[in-house]
C-alpha cells in the first residue's frame, strides 16, 4: 500500500516539477506575471508531493513494511527506533529522495521571498529549481526508487552494519547532504539572474542568503563528519582525503570565495563575472562529486552501492556545464565592471588572492581526486594520498593564513603609509609566537609558519573588535545605543567572529597533525606505558556477553580517571569486529586508545595515541557557525533596501 | 562583447602566477607521492619498486598475533593471491571476504608489507556486502 502510494506521489510530484519548468520559462520570457505566479505554485505542488513521499518512506520504515525491498535492505526489527527512522537518508535512493526534499524546502523558502527580484528573475529561478528537480525525479522514479516492492515480503530485514550503529549517523549525514542540496538555490538564481540579464546587486543580497546556509550547512556536516571519524572509527585521525571527503569540501572552497568575492561587487561593483562563476562552480562541483561518488569510478574506502545512477548525474553534468558555459559566454559582454580597479595593496587586491588561491585549492583536491580517472584511462591507474594534499595544498594554505591577517586590515581603497602600522599588532603577535615556538625547540617550517600566522589572524580580529570597543566608548552615548550600532553592523563583526573560529579550528589541525604521538603496546596487567608525559597504567580486562554480540573492556588508569577502551564482536555478523575508542579530552591533548585484543598469557594489546590540540578544532567549528549565526540572523532588510534603491536610481538591464 | 568580461592586466598576471605556483605545487607533489593503485594479478607483473596499493579479497587465513596488532593474511582476486603482513590496528569491518585496499611493498621474500589496511567502510546502512 505505502509502496503504491509513494510511488504515486513520486510520479504527480515528477509531473508539477516538469509543468512548473516548462511554464515558468515561457511564462516568464513573456513576463506574463499571473502564469509565472502559476509555475510557482506548481513548484510548491510538486514540494508537497515530495514531503508526501518522504513521509511515506519514512512511515514504511518505522513500520517495519519489509515489502518495500528499501526497508528490508537497510533495517531489520532489531535496529534501534532512532536509526530505523535514520535509514530513510542512510541508502543510495532514500538519500536521493532526501537530496529532493531539501531541494524542495529551501527551493521554496527561497522562491517565496524572490517576487521583490522582479518577474523575470524570479520566473526564471523558479524554472531552473524545477527542472534540477525534475532531474532527481526522474532518476528517482526510473532508475533510483526507494518504493520498489519485494516479490516476496521477508519476516525480517537484513540490519545495519554495526559500524553505522552509532548516533552519529542521525546528525551528520543529513547535514552534509542538506549542504550539498542546498548549493543548487544560489546556482538557480545566479544562472537566472544571468538569463534575465540582471547583474546588479540584488540578486547577490539574495543568492548571499542561500549561499551562506549551504555553506554553514556544508562546514557544519563537515566538522561533524571529521568528529564523527575521530571517536567511532578508531584510528586517530579525522580526516583522510577520501575522494568522498575532498567533494564535500570542494564546493565548500567554492562558496567560501563567493561569500568574500561579493562583497566587491556589493562595496564597489567589480567582480560581476567572476562571482556568477563561483556560485555556478559550486554547484557544478556538487554534481560532479554526487557522480564521482556514486558512480563507483574512482576508488574509495566509501562505497555507496554502485548503481545505474551513474551515468544519470553524468548526463545532468555535461548538460550543466553545457549550460552554464553557454550562459557565461552569451552574457559576457554585459558584465563590465562600474568602477575603476582599486590600488594594487588594497581590501580588494587581498579578495581577488584569496579567491585565486581558493581555486587553487581547489584544483588541487580535484586533481587528486580525479587522478585515479585520468591515469586509469592512460594506462596503469596511479592514486595519491594524503602527503600530496598537503605539499601541494599547505603552501597554498599558508598563504591564505597570511592574507587572513592582512586582509581585513587593509583598506577598500587606498593604502597609505599607514599599512605597516596597521598591521603592527598582528605581526607582533606572529613574532612572539614564532620565537616561542622555536624557543621550545620546534623547528619544522611548516608549523613554524602555520602557526604564527594563525596568531597573527587571529590578532587581527580582536584589534577589530577593540577598535570597535573604543569607537564606542568615545561616542559616550550608552550602552543601548553602542548596541544598536553592533547590531547593525553584526554582518561584520559576526564574520570577524567567524575568522577567529577559523583560527581555533587551523590551531587544532595544526597541532595535531605536527604533533600527534603514536605507540603500540602490550602490557600485562598492572603494567606501565609512558606516551607524550602521559603515563597509563592497564588495570585488566573483563569479558561480558550481551544479547547479540560480547563485548571485551580493558581497563587503563589515567591520574584519577579510568578509561575503558573496548571491542565489541558480533558473532551474527561473521563474527564482525566494533572498536570503541576510549579518550580523555582536554584543551591541551587528547589521550586517544584504542583496544586491540588480549592474548594467550594475559596481556593486552593497544594503540595509543597523543593527539594535541583536537578539541580546538570542534571549537573552532562551533565558533564559525556561532558567528555565521549571529551575524546574518534577520539580515532580510537588504533585499528591500537595494529594491529601494534601484527604484530609485534604475539600471539598464 | 568579450572584452568587457576581462579582468585587467595586473589580476591577469596575478592569475597567471597562482596558477604557475598551482601547477608547480601539483607537479612536484604528484611526483613525488603518486602510488600504482593495482589488483593482486598485475601486482605479480609490476616491476618497479616503491609504494603501490593493492586492492583484493581477504581470505579466510587471518592470523594474528600479539594481541591483534601484527596480522598476516592472503589477499586475492580472480586468479593470483598474495600474503599480506601487516603491523596495526585493522578496520572493523576487517574480515575474511571483504576487500581490502593494502598500501606498502612487495619484499624480496614475496611477503606484501604493508603500512596501512584499509577497507571498504560502509557508507550505506545495509550489511549485505560484508557477510557475503
Amino acid at each position: 500500500m505505502i509502496g503504491y502510494l509513494g510511488a504515486g506521489a513520486l510520479l504527480a510530484g515528477l509531473v508539477m516539477a516538469g509543468f512548473s519548468a516548462v511554464l515558468s520559462f515561457w511564462s516568464g520570457w513573456r513576463e506574463d506575471a499571473v502564469f509565472v505566479e502559476v509555475g510557482r505554485r506548481a513548484f510548491y505542488a510538486s514540494a508537497a508531493m515530495i514531503v508526501a513521499a518522504s513521509v511515506l518512506l519514512e512511515i514504511g520504515l518505522l513500520s517495519h513494511d519489509f515489502s518495500l525491498a528499501y526497508v528490508t535492505e537497510h533495517t531489520d526489527l532489531s535496529t534501534p527506533i532512532p536509526l530505523v527512522a535514520a535509514a530513510f537518508y542512510g541508502g543510495q535512493e532514500g538519500s536521493l529522495l532526501y537530496w529532493a526534499l531539501v531541494l524542495a524546502l529551501f527551493g521554496s523558502a527561497s522562491l517565496v521571498a524572490s517576487s521583490a527580484l522582479g518577474v523575470r528573475l524570479a520566473a526564471y529561478a523558479a524554472g531552473i529549481l524545477a527542472a534540477i528537480e525534475t532531474f532527481l525525479l526522474v532518476v528517482l522514479v526510473i532508475v533510483a526508487s526507494p518504493f520498489d516492492l519485494l516479490a516476496v515480503t521477508p519476516p525480517d530485514g537484513l540490519g545495519l552494519n554495526p559500524v553505522l550503529r552509532d548516533m552519529g549517523m542521525l546528525i551528520h549525514p543529513p547535514v552534509v547532504l542538506a549542504g550539498f542540496a542546498s548549493f543548487a538555490i544560489p546556482f538557480s538564481f545566479a544562472a537566472a539572474a544571468l538569463l534575465a540579464g540582471r547583474s546588479d546587486a540584488a540578486w547577490i543580497a539574495h543568492t548571499r542568503r542561500f549561499a551562506l546556509m549551504a555553506w554553514a550547512l556544508q562546514g557544519t556536516g563537515l566538522v561533524l563528519g571529521m568528529w564523527w571519524a575521530y571517536h567511532v572509527l578508531g584510528w586517530g585521525g579525522y580526516w583522510g582525503w577520501d575522494p568522498v571527503e575532498n567533494v564535500a569540501l570542494m564546493p565548500w572552497l567554492a562558496t567560501t570565495a563567493y561569500l568574500h568575492s561579493s562583497q566587491v561587487q556589493e562595496r564597489r561593483g567589480r567582480l560581476k563575472a567572476w562571482n556568477f562563476s563561483l556560485v555556478i562552480l559550486a554547484f557544478l562541483l556538487v554534481v560532479f562529486g554526487t557522480f564521482i561518488v556514486r558512480s563507483g569510478v574512482v576508488p574509495s574506502v566509501h562505497t555507496f552501492a554502485v548503481s545505474a545512477i551513474g551515468p544519470w548525474f553524468f548526463g545532468f553534468l555535461f548538460v550543466c556545464l553545457v549550460f552554464s558555459i553557454g550562459l557565461l559566454a552569451f552574457r559576457a559582454g554585459s558584465l563590465g565592471s562600474s568602477t575603476r580597479a582599486a590600488p594594487t595593496v588594497s581590501r580588494e587586491s587581498a579578495f581577488v588572492l584569496q579567491n585565486l588561491l581558493l581555486i587553487g585549492v581547489i584544483a588541487v583536491v580535484f586533481w587528486g581526486t580525479v587522478l585515479p580517472l585520468v591515469s586509469g584511462m592512460l594506462g596503469q591507474a596511479r592514486v595519491v594520498g594524503a602527503p600530496y594534499y598537503e605539499r601541494a595544498a599547505g603552501p597554498l594554505f599558508v598563504v591564505l593564513l597570511a592574507l587572513m591577517a592582512a586582509g581585513p586590515l587593509l583598506p577598500w581603497r587606498h593604502a597609505g603609509s599607514s599599512l605597516l602600522q596597521s598591521l603592527r599588532w598582528p605581526l607582533a603577535a606572529a613574532g612572539a609566537v614564532a620565537i616561542v615556538l622555536f624557543a621550545a625547540g620546534v623547528r619544522s617550517v611548516p608549523s613554524l609558519l602555520a602557526i604564527p600566522l594563525a596568531a597573527a589572524a587571529g590578532t587581527t580580529c580582536l584589534v577589530e573588535y577593540s577598535r570597535m570597543g573604543m569607537k564606542l566608548r568615545r561616542s559616550a552615548k550608552g550602552w543601548a545605543h553602542a548596541a544598536a550600532v553592533v547590531a547593525r553592523k553584526r554582518r561584520r563583526y559576526g564574520a570577524y567572529l567567524a575568522h577567529l573560529g577559523m583560527v581555533v579550528l587551523v590551531v587544532g589541525i595544526a597541532g595535531s597533525h605536527f604533533w600527534q604521538q603514536e605507540k603500540d603496546v602490550s602490557l600485562m596487567p598492572g603494567g606501565q606505558v609512558s606516551v607524550a608525559g602521559y603515563t597509563l597504567t592497564y588495570t585488566g580486562a573483563e569479558q561480558t556477553q550481551l544479547a547479540d554480540h560480547s563485548e571485551l573492556v580493558g581497563a587503563m588508569r589515567l591520574g584519577d580517571q579510568t578509561l575503558e577502551p573496548a571491542r565489541a564482536t558480533y558473532p551474527s555478523l561473521g563474527g564482525q569486529a566494533l572498536t570503541h575508542v576510549a579518550i580523555s579530552s582536554t584543551p591541551i591533548a587528547d589521550v586517544y586508545i584504542v583496544l586491540a585484543g588480549v592474548n594467550a598469557d594475559g596481556s593486552a594489546s593497544f594503540q595509543i595515541f597523543v593527539n594535541p590540540l583536537v578539541s580546538w578544532i570542534w571549537a573552532g567549528g562551533a565558533i564559525i557557525i556561532l558567528g555565521v549565526v549571529l551575524g546574518n540572523v534577520g539580515e532580510r532588510r537588504t533585499v528591500f533596501e537595494l529594491q529601494v534603491a534601484r527604484a530609485a536610481n534604475p539600471q539598464p538591464a | 562583447m568579450i572584452l568587457g568580461w576581462l579582468p585587467g592586466l595586473k589580476w591577469t598576471l596575478l592569475g597567471a602566477v597562482v596558477a604557475a605556483c598551482v601547477a608547480y605545487l601539483v607537479y612536484s607533489a604528484s611526483s613525488g607521492s603518486s602510488e600504482y593503485y593495482l589488483t593482486v594479478s598485475e601486482l605479480r607483473s609490476h616491476t618497479t619498486s616503491g609504494d603501490v596499493r593493492v586492492a583484493g579479497v581477504v581470505q579466510n587465513d587471518v592470523q594474528r598475533s600479539e594481541g591483534g596488532l601484527q596480522v598476516v593474511f592472503t589477499e586475492k582476486d580472480g586468479t593470483a593471491s598474495i600474503p599480506v603482513e601487516y603491523h596495526g590496528t585493522l578496520p572493523d569491518i576487517f574480515q575474511p571476504g571483504i576487500t581490502v585496499v593494502a598500501e606498502g611493498r612487495l619484499g624480496t621474500d614475496g611477503v606484501f608489507h604493508a603500512s596501512a589496511v584499509l577497507a571498504k567502510c560502509p557508507s550505506r546502512f545495509s550489511t549485505t556486502p560484508y557477510t557475503q
